[in-house]
């Protein structure tokens, strides 16, 4: 993995000299502050733990099906178009270090988003209320995972994709596909094999995963495995897709 | 240093580069010359380890390209003909970041960034955002990208598109310069370029190397040195013609007609000849407004090479290296 630290500094320092992340970033924060306040008055009554289950619960997946594309989106496909990918990939670094150190700075990016909600944690704190910090951090950890997968398959889309707009679109979709994919069953299959199909996508569901151990604040490894290992395949299948880019050129 | 052995690319029914073999020594400076489409930025491609070949072999510093792609990486500084740099960066940091994918130590990466700006003549921008530059100022960033990590071998694809009269004057000399500590293979399309810098070239058409050698040599393999004669209307012109054409030296004349009160004739010869159609000129009492001497330029080469050889019967061949194990590319 030569040279990823060197193309994750540089993808990360990129995002952040875009204007594009900053009004994403901000635009986060409203949207985080709005729901946060609504569930603290009128949802839970003032109860903060409730409020921040609430918000990673709900609102959190409407940020984690859109973000990531918008990040990813111009990171490979653009840079295909531009040359850059060239320069990259003739650069004494392997393909793997490219596409990791890109889709691991879009996550870093995705976790300052998501450390929107601890911090409203800190500052309710702040006021007297006693969130649980355990659960938080947790929940914060998930939510990362959950974004580097997604961030993963953004890269993926963005390689496989010939404009941003195009990548952006399609990994859209393929996030909504993700989380809703439980709900796909009565689609895919009818009679005898609806059962083992359903569930197949039960224990593929990345919502029923990401519920069943970072939100209530229990840090299960075979959770955070099921997490690495979406992303190492989807990251494996984004180097591909770059290799077959130079057969294709 | 570099050698490419029976190398063919394809896209998909498309052969892009047709079996081609060089071989170029450590401080040689090659430039690669053709039309549009000819394969020379496939064949940069394949060499940098950006595109494999279909077939055939290209070995970097006695490195396999595909076998060893990151020690081949690793002496190459590469300008491709886009120019890709960040735009969002600073022209140090665009030159930084290609120092630490190179591994350098920061350190030696400030002091190349100082040597390297200096040497492209840019030293006074910096700071400044390479969205914000110039054209020329861009390849110029460009070249400095690829100088930095002081690569053994620099291939360098059309380094002076975007450039005015002058900067192109300046880049000529600094490619020449290069060429004292690496070694350089260059592709352009401005002939006048071409010949000002590299000894030796390499002409692909179609995908096939149909010349390769020093200028000079290929100039005298073509035979295309010529006196311009203009003789004032009096002795009949087959006369004339038939007294030029028994000179010594003389391959053939052509007549190139009449303007005005003169007529004109193309003595085509092995060396120059004024001194003896001048002596002829006296002898017969001609009356000449015109006698000069035009020696083959790389332009006429290349015309003649682009618009009559038929690539599949004839390949020129000078004196360059074959490698070996690698057949003629005839």
């Amino acid at each position: 993995m030569r040279g990823f630290r060197t193309i994750f500094g540089r993808e990360l320092a990129g995002l952040f000299l875009s204007p594009l992340a900053w009004i994403l970033l901000c635009a986060t924060f409203v949207y985080d502050a709005f729901f946060f306040l609504y569930a603290l008055e009128q949802g839970t009554g003032g109860e903060v733990n409730g409020a921040l289950y609430y918000m990673h619960e709900g609102p959190f997946w409407l940020l984690v099906v859109f973000l990531p594309p918008l990040l990813t989106m111009r990171m490979i496909s653009e840079e295909s178009r531009s040359g850059m990918l060239e320069f990259l990939l003739t650069a004494p670094v392997g393909d793997a270090s490219v596409v990791a150190g890109k889709a691991l700075a879009a996550t870093a990016f995705m976790a300052l988003a998501a450390a929107v909600l601890p911090l409203f944690g800190v500052l309710v704190g702040l006021l007297g209320a006693t969130p649980d910090w355990g659960q938080l951090v947790a929940q914060w950890i998930g939510a990362v995972l959950v974004s580097c997968l997604f961030c993963s398959l953004g890269i993926f889309s963005s390689a496989a994709s010939g404009t941003p707009l195009v990548a952006a679109f399609l990994a859209i979709l393929a996030n909504i596909v993700l989380v809703f994919l439980p709900m796909l069953a009565p689609f895919l299959a009818r009679g005898r094999l609806r059962e083992p199909v359903e569930w197949t996508l039960d224990k593929l569901a990345i919502q029923a995963h990401f519920r069943g151990s970072f939100l209530t604040g229990a840090l299960d490894s075979a959770h955070v495995v099921f997490f690495l290992s979406w992303i190492l395949a989807l990251l494996f299948l984004s180097v591909r897709v770059v290799e077959t880019k130079r057969w294709l050129v | 240093m570099i050698r490419v052995s029976h190398v063919t690319r394809r896209f998909g029914s498309t052969t892009a580069v047709d079996d081609i073999s060089f071989r170029i020594e450590r401080g040689e400076i090659v430039g690669l010359l053709g039309l549009n489409g000819a394969g020379k930025t496939t064949t940069m491609r394949m060499l940098t380890g950006f595109l494999p070949a279909t077939s055939g072999s290209l070995e970097v510093g006695g490195f396999d390209v595909l076998e060893h792609s990151l020690e081949v990486r690793r002496r190459i500084g590469y300008l491709p003909e886009a120019v890709p740099l960040y735009r969002e960066h600073r022209v140090q940091e665009m030159l930084a970041f290609q120092g630490r994918l190179h591994g350098l130590p920061r350190k030696e990466v400030r002091r190349r960034i100082g040597q390297v700006l200096e040497r492209v003549g840019l030293l006074d921008r910096e700071r400044s955002l390479v969205g914000k530059l110039s054209k020329g100022q861009r390849q110029r960033v460009g070249l400095a990208v690829a100088l930095l990590p002081d690569p053994p071998v620099l291939v360098l694809d059309e380094p002076t598109s975007g450039f005015d009269p002058l900067q192109r004057i300046e880049v000529r000399s600094l490619v020449a310069e290069l060429a004292l500590e690496h070694t350089v293979l260059v592709s352009s399309h401005i002939l006048p370029e071409i010949e000002a810098v590299c000894a030796r070239v390499i002409v692909l058409h179609r995908g096939r190397i149909v010349a390769d050698g020093r200028q000079t040599e290929l100039m005298d393999a073509l035979g295309e040195a010529r006196a311009r004669v203009e003789v004032a209307m009096g002795p009949a012109p087959e006369e004339v013609r038939g007294l030029l054409e028994n000179l010594p030296c003389v391959r053939r004349v052509e007549d190139r007609g009449v303007s005005g009160a003169h007529r004109s004739f193309d003595v085509f010869a092995d060396e120059d000849v004024r001194g003896t159609i001048g002596a002829l000129a006296r002898r017969e009492g001609w009356t000449l407004r015109e006698l000069s001497w035009h020696p083959p330029t790389l332009e006429r080469f290349f015309a003649r090479i682009a618009l009559d050889l038929d690539p599949q019967e004839k390949t020129i061949r000078a004196t360059a290296p074959t490698p070996p194990g690698a057949g003629d590319p005839t």
